[in-house]
């Protein structure tokens, strides 16, 4: 019947008519394609939770030597009852965060502090400071307006106080006159632990009229000035450690349970792989033997 | 009022400059390690309006000028 048409035709129905790739066998290459791409996966997860280890320890003991400049900045403005001026309404929030991702919870919980409290009535006076490329990436989209200064670089390094003392300066020449302000920052707890916490900023305004300023002596302007600016410079060093120090052991156990999900899935992986292999061990035992049994 | 605040020095830079003097007056078995505290790559940009405030042209390359003096 073919052959009334010529052999132009036939040559097409030919080409036309292919054999199908044994389904078993393509999804055994598929499968040990995702089992290598996991296995590779998982050596990175864990070389990065080594990483984060090996940073931690060193970040720990950087913020046991930091502790007395935050605590001593902090004692001073409660000894002195310090609190921030009624008449002035603008504030100024810092955000600790920094540049580099896969750590958990620790960005996303300080511009959450943030967002709450900008979405709230009143938010007009407030104005923040971005130290770390991620909390501009969160507080941008909605409250842009409210950003004054970004900071970048950080996390790659551990943090010196001339990093704080950049900030410090960032701030006091901003040209934004808050009356006072806050820091927030990842309060380090313990390995497993951290938690969102504040550390006040007062100008020396609200220093020279706080109640109990009379408990310290030898105090005049020009010495309130200084101490000012080098407790604003102190308590940023300060929250600049702790929040290193929360960042490496958040992305410490966020990468191991990285690597233990990566493990369940390997797991999984194997023995769909090792089902489908003896699948098609039998589909093609099927063939020969009814093949055979055919010839009979 | 001391010398260093009339020439426009903040506190923070008069104990940053001392402390770079102290750095380089280490022996030389500690210095290297003081020398590491006295970087800082920090990059501050200021912003306005959603957006990184744009400086003057003149004024970066003036910038630039002057930070290599």
């Amino acid at each position: 019947m073919l052959g009334r048409f010529g052999p132009g035709v036939g040559t097409q129905v030919v080409a036309v008519v292919y054999h199908q790739p044994n389904r078993n066998m393509a999804t055994l290459k598929a499968i040990s394609i995702r089992l290598k791409s996991v296995k590779n996966i998982q050596k990175i997860t864990q070389s990065m939770k080594m990483v984060s280890a090996a940073k931690y320890t060193r970040a720990e003991r950087d913020l046991k030597a930091a502790r007395p400049y935050g605590e001593g900045a902090v004692q001073f403005y409660e000894r002195a009852e310090v609190t921030p001026p009624e008449d002035d309404p603008k504030q100024l929030f810092v955000a600790m965060t920094s540049d580099r991702g896969l750590c958990g919870a620790v960005h996303t919980g300080v511009s959450k502090v943030i967002r709450n409290r900008l979405s709230e009535p009143g938010a007009e006076n407030i104005k923040v400071i971005c130290v770390g490329d991620k909390s501009r990436g969160i507080l941008q989209r909605l409250y842009g307006k409210h950003i004054i200064s970004v900071a970048n670089e950080i996390g790659r390094l551990p943090p010196t106080f001339l990093d704080a003392s950049q900030l410090a300066t960032a701030i006091l020449t901003s040209g934004y006159e808050f009356g006072s302000g806050k820091i927030i920052y990842n309060k380090f707890k313990s390995v497993v632990s951290y938690a969102q916490s504040d550390l006040p900023l007062y100008t020396k305004k609200s220093i020279e009229s706080a109640s109990k300023l009379t408990a310290y002596d030898s105090l005049d302007s020009d010495v309130l000035q200084s101490y000012t600016e080098f407790s604003l410079a102190s308590l940023l060093f300060y929250a600049l450690k702790e929040g290193a120090c929360s960042e490496q052991s958040s992305r410490m156990t966020a990468m191991d349970n990285a690597s233990k999900n990566a493990g369940e899935m390997i797991d999984k992986l194997t023995l769909t792989f090792n089902r489908t292999r003896q699948a098609v061990i039998t589909r093609e035992l099927i063939e020969i033997i009814s093949g055979a049994a055919a010839l009979d | 009022m001391s010398a260093w605040r009339q020439a426009g020095l903040t506190y923070i830079n008069y104990s940053n400059i001392a402390a770079k003097v102290l750095r380089r007056s280490l022996k030389q078995e500690f210095r290297a390690e003081a020398l590491k505290r006295d970087e800082s790559h920090v990059r501050v940009t200021p912003w306005a309006n959603g957006r990184p405030a744009r400086k003057l042209f003149f004024e970066t390359t003036f910038n630039t000028y002057l930070k290599r003096f």
